[in-house]
C-alpha cells in the first residue's frame, strides 16, 4: 500500500488540473470495477456493482486535486507572482520549491521585511530565468503549479506533500482492490476542486444521487507540542467525524459509523473540527438531503509539503471502508 | 392547544443544530392543525396543511419556513484533569458564557458549569478582555480523564440550562427565541387559517441547521418547490446601546423586508394586508438576506419569490433573548391574510419580476 500512496502523492493535479491523478488512479482500479467514466467537472467514477437486488447505492469521495499557486505576472527580470490556490499559509512556503506541468521547477523566497507583515504578495518564485523571455519559455500567466517534494516513509508514519487528499484516494484504491462482492452498488468519486469550495462533490452527488454518502479525508490533530486543542491523534485509529464548518454529521451515521468500527474492531476516534469542510459538506446538502458522514485520516503538518500520516490509521479507514460497504443499510434509511 | 406555553415549552428544552428531533416531536404532538406531517432526510419537519380547494384544482404552493435549531457547544477535548474544552456550533456571544450553568449531553445527562478564573488572580489585561473561548471549560465534577471516560466523549454537545419565563405585560425572556418564536408564528399562522378561507397548500417548515449555515433550508426548499416562500426569523429589537434604525420596536409587530432577498410584489402585497387588516408593522430595509432562510429558498432551483417576516428580538445570541409576544401573533395573524388571499393568478404574477 506504502507504493501506491507513494505513487498519489507524488503525482501532479493542482484543483482543477487533476488528469494525471485521473489517470494514475484509473490504471490502479481498471480491473476491480465493473464501470469507470468521467465527468464535466473532472470527477472519476468508479462502479462497482452490488449483488442483492435490495442493496443501497453508496458513493465513496476521496478529492484528488492538491493546494498549489497560480501564476499571475512574470516581471522583466524573469521572477514569478502567484497567488493560492486552496489555503496556503505564506510562512510555510519560503524556502520550498514548486513544480509546473510541465516539469519546470522553481523557488519560492520573500522581498526583505518584517515577518510579521509576510503575505503571498510579499513572495515570488524563481525559476532561475534571467530574463521575461527565458521565463515566458517554460511558464505561462495562469499557469497551476504545485509545491514539489518526494515521499518519505518514517515507519508507521508516512510524509509527503498532498497526503491531503491523496491518502483518501489511496484508502479507497486500496479497498477496491480488496473487496469482493458486495450487496450494495458502491461509487467511488475521486473528486476534483474540493481545495476550492468542494465543486467536483457537489456535481457527482446530484448525478449520483446516492442513499449514503461517505467523505474519506485528513483531519488535524492535538498531539504536537503546542498544537491546536484537540484530542485527535496519529494512531489512534480511523477518525469518525462529529462536526467542522461544513457539515453536522446526523446522530444516526454517526452512531452507524461507530457501530461498524466497534463490531468490526476497528481501531477509532470522535473528531470535532473547528475549521475545515469534506466533500461530505456538499453531497449532504444536495437535492432535498442526502445523509452522509466522513471518516476522517489523522495527519499533522495540513496544507504544507510535509503532511504526516499513520500506515495504522490509514489501514484502519480502508477496514472501515469495506465494513461500510458490505453494510446492511436498512436501519440508516 | 396554547401555543405561547408550547413556545414556552419547546425554548426551554435543547435542540441544537443537527440534533432538532426532541423539538420536532414536541411541536407534532402538540399540534391539532396541520394535515400531514414528514421529516425529511436532514430532520426538517415539515407540516402540510390544506387549503378548502378540490383536489384536482391547481392550487398555489406556499412555504414558510422558521428554524427550530438554537446554537450549542460541543466537546472537543477531555482534559487529564477532567475539565471539558469545547467549541460552539453556531454564533455564541462568548463574553456571557462565563459562568452559565450547562447540562453535558454524554452517555447520560451532567449538569456542571463553565468555570471562570477568580478576579483576584488576573491580570489588569486579562480584566479587560474576554476570555477566549478555547480557554474557556467545562467542569462536571470529575477528578481526571479516566473517571469521564465512557461517560462524555469528543462530539458530545452542552446545552446552557435555561428556562423560558414571563417578564412584564406580554414581554417574555429565555434562550433559543431564535427562532422558535419564528416557529411559534408559523404555528400561530396555521392555527389562524383554520377560520379563514383559503385554497393555498401551506407547507410549514420547521427547519434545522440554519445557525450553521441555513441548511435545512437549502434541502427542504429543493424539496417543496414552493410558489412563494415566506421566512420568519428574528431581528434586532430596540434596546440601549444600539441606534434606533439599526432595530426594530418590541410590541410592532413584524418587521416586513425590503431588499434584493424579497420579491417586490410580495412586499407590495404583504404591507397591503398589513394596512387592510390593521396589524401594526415596520419596514426591514436591507441589503442583504441576513444569514436568513431567505436566501436559501430564493437561489432554490429555478428561484423562488421569497420574502422575509422580522420578529423583534433582544440579545440575540445569549441565553435570554427577549421579545414581547404579542409580536409573535401579529406575525402570525399577517401571514394568515396574506396567505387568504392567495390564488393563482397572483402567483403566475410572480413570475414576472
Amino acid at each position: 500500500m506504502k507504493e501506491i500512496i507513494r505513487t498519489l502523492t507524488e503525482a501532479f493535479g493542482p484543483s482543477g488540473y487533476e488528469d494525471q491523478v485521473r489517470e494514475v488512479i484509473a490504471d490502479m482500479i481498471k480491473d476491480h470495477v465493473d464501470e469507470i467514466s468521467t465527468d464535466v467537472m473532472g470527477n472519476l467514477i468508479a462502479v462497482k456493482r452490488g449483488t442483492a437486488p435490495e442493496g443501497k447505492r453508496i458513493m465513496f469521495s476521496a478529492h484528488a486535486d492538491e493546494i498549489g499557486i497560480i501564476v499571475t505576472h512574470i516581471d522583466e527580470k524573469g521572477f514569478l507572482r502567484f497567488s493560492n490556490v486552496g489555503g496556503l499559509a505564506p510562512e510555510t512556503l519560503i524556502g520550498n520549491r514548486v513544480r509546473f506541468s510541465n516539469g519546470t521547477i522553481g523557488v519560492i523566497y520573500k522581498e526583505k521585511g518584517d515577518l510579521k507583515d509576510l503575505n503571498l504578495d510579499k513572495l515570488y518564485v524563481d525559476i532561475g530565468a534571467e530574463s521575461q523571455e527565458e521565463a515566458e519559455a517554460k511558464v505561462k500567466v495562469g499557469e497551476f503549479g504545485i509545491i514539489h517534494r518526494e515521499f518519505t516513509d518514517l515507519g508507521n508514519r508516512l510524509v509527503a506533500k498532498s497526503m491531503d487528499d491523496r491518502i483518501g484516494c489511496a484508502i479507497l484504491v486500496e479497498a477496491i482492490k480488496q473487496l469482493q462482492d458486495t450487496p450494495n452498488t458502491l461509487y467511488f468519486v475521486f473528486s476534483t476542486q474540493e481545495e476550492v469550495g468542494l465543486r467536483g462533490a457537489r456535481t457527482s452527488a446530484y448525478t449520483i444521487n446516492p442513499d449514503l454518502g461517505i467523505a474519506l479525508d485528513v483531519t488535524l490533530t492535538g498531539d504536537v507540542p503546542e498544537g491546536p486543542r484537540m484530542e485527535v491523534s496519529l494512531g489512534k485509529g480511523a477518525a469518525i467525524k462529529v462536526k467542522d464548518s461544513s457539515m453536522i454529521t446526523n446522530p444516526k451515521v454517526k452512531a452507524f459509523l461507530t457501530k461498524l468500527a466497534e463490531d468490526n474492531n476497528i481501531p477509532h476516534q470522535f473528531e470535532v473540527l473547528e475549521r475545515g469542510g469534506t466533500d461530505a459538506g456538499a453531497i449532504h446538502l444536495t437535492r432535498d438531503g442526502i445523509l452522509a458522514g466522513t471518516i476522517s485520516i489523522p495527519c499533522r503538518y495540513v496544507h504544507t509539503a510535509s503532511e504526516m500520516v499513520d500506515i495504522r490509521d490509514v489501514e484502519a479507514c480502508v477496514d472501515l471502508v469495506k465494513a461500510v460497504a458490505t453494510s446492511d443499510l436498512k436501519d440508516l434509511m | 392547544m396554547d401555543i405561547k406555553q408550547l413556545f414556552q415549552d419547546i425554548a426551554s428544552n435543547s435542540g441544537v443544530s443537527g440534533y432538532e428531533d426532541q423539538i420536532a416531536d414536541q411541536i407534532q404532538e402538540a399540534c391539532p392543525w396541520v394535515d400531514e406531517f414528514r421529516r425529511d432526510t436532514l430532520g426538517n419537519l415539515i407540516m402540510l396543511k390544506k387549503g378548502k380547494a378540490q383536489s384536482d384544482q391547481k392550487v398555489p404552493r406556499v412555504m414558510l419556513a422558521a428554524h427550530m435549531d438554537e446554537i450549542g457547544l460541543i466537546i472537543t477535548k477531555v482534559e487529564k484533569e477532567g475539565f471539558l474544552r469545547f467549541s460552539t456550533i453556531g454564533g455564541f456571544d462568548q463574553r456571557v458564557l462565563l459562568g452559565q450553568e450547562v447540562t453535558v449531553h454524554g452517555k447520560e445527562t451532567y449538569r456542571g458549569v463553565i468555570g471562570a478564573k477568580p478576579p483576584h488572580v488576573q491580570s489588569p489585561d486579562e480584566q479587560r478582555q474576554a476570555v477566549k473561548l478555547e480557554d474557556l471549560f467545562i467542569d462536571i465534577g470529575f477528578d481526571s480523564a479516566e473517571e469521564v471516560e465512557g461517560k462524555v466523549a469528543v462530539g458530545d454537545l452542552a446545552t446552557i440550562n435555561q428556562t423560558s419565563w414571563n417578564l412584564q405585560g406580554s414581554f417574555m425572556a429565555g434562550k433559543a427565541f431564535d427562532d422558535r418564536a419564528g416557529v411559534a408564528a408559523m404555528l400561530e399562522c396555521l392555527k389562524a387559517l383554520d377560520d379563514l378561507n383559503f385554497s393555498a397548500e401551506v407547507y410549514a417548515v420547521a427547519t434545522v441547521q440554519e445557525e450553521v449555515g441555513l441548511r435545512g433550508a437549502i434541502t427542504s426548499t429543493y424539496g417543496i418547490v414552493p410558489d412563494v416562500g415566506i421566512a420568519i426569523d428574528v431581528g434586532f429589537g430596540d434596546q440601549p446601546g444600539l441606534q434606533e434604525f439599526q432595530t426594530i420596536k418590541l410590541g410592532g409587530g413584524p418587521a416586513i423586508g425590503l431588499g434584493p432577498h424579497v420579491h417586490p410584489t410580495l412586499h407590495k402585497r404583504m404591507v397591503e394586508v398589513a394596512k387592510e387588516w390593521k396589524i401594526p408593522y415596520s419596514l426591514d430595509p436591507s441589503p442583504y438576506p441576513g444569514g436568513t432562510d431567505a436566501y436559501a429558498i430564493q437561489v432554490t432551483q429555478a428561484g423562488i419569490p421569497t420574502i422575509l417576516l422580522s420578529i423583534p428580538l433582544r440579545y440575540m445570541h445569549t441565553p435570554i433573548e427577549t421579545l414581547d409576544y404579542n409580536d409573535v401573533k401579529l406575525t402570525g395573524r399577517l401571514m394568515a391574510f396574506f396567505i387568504a388571499g392567495l390564488d393563482n393568478e397572483f402567483v403566475e404574477g410572480l413570475k414576472c419580476f
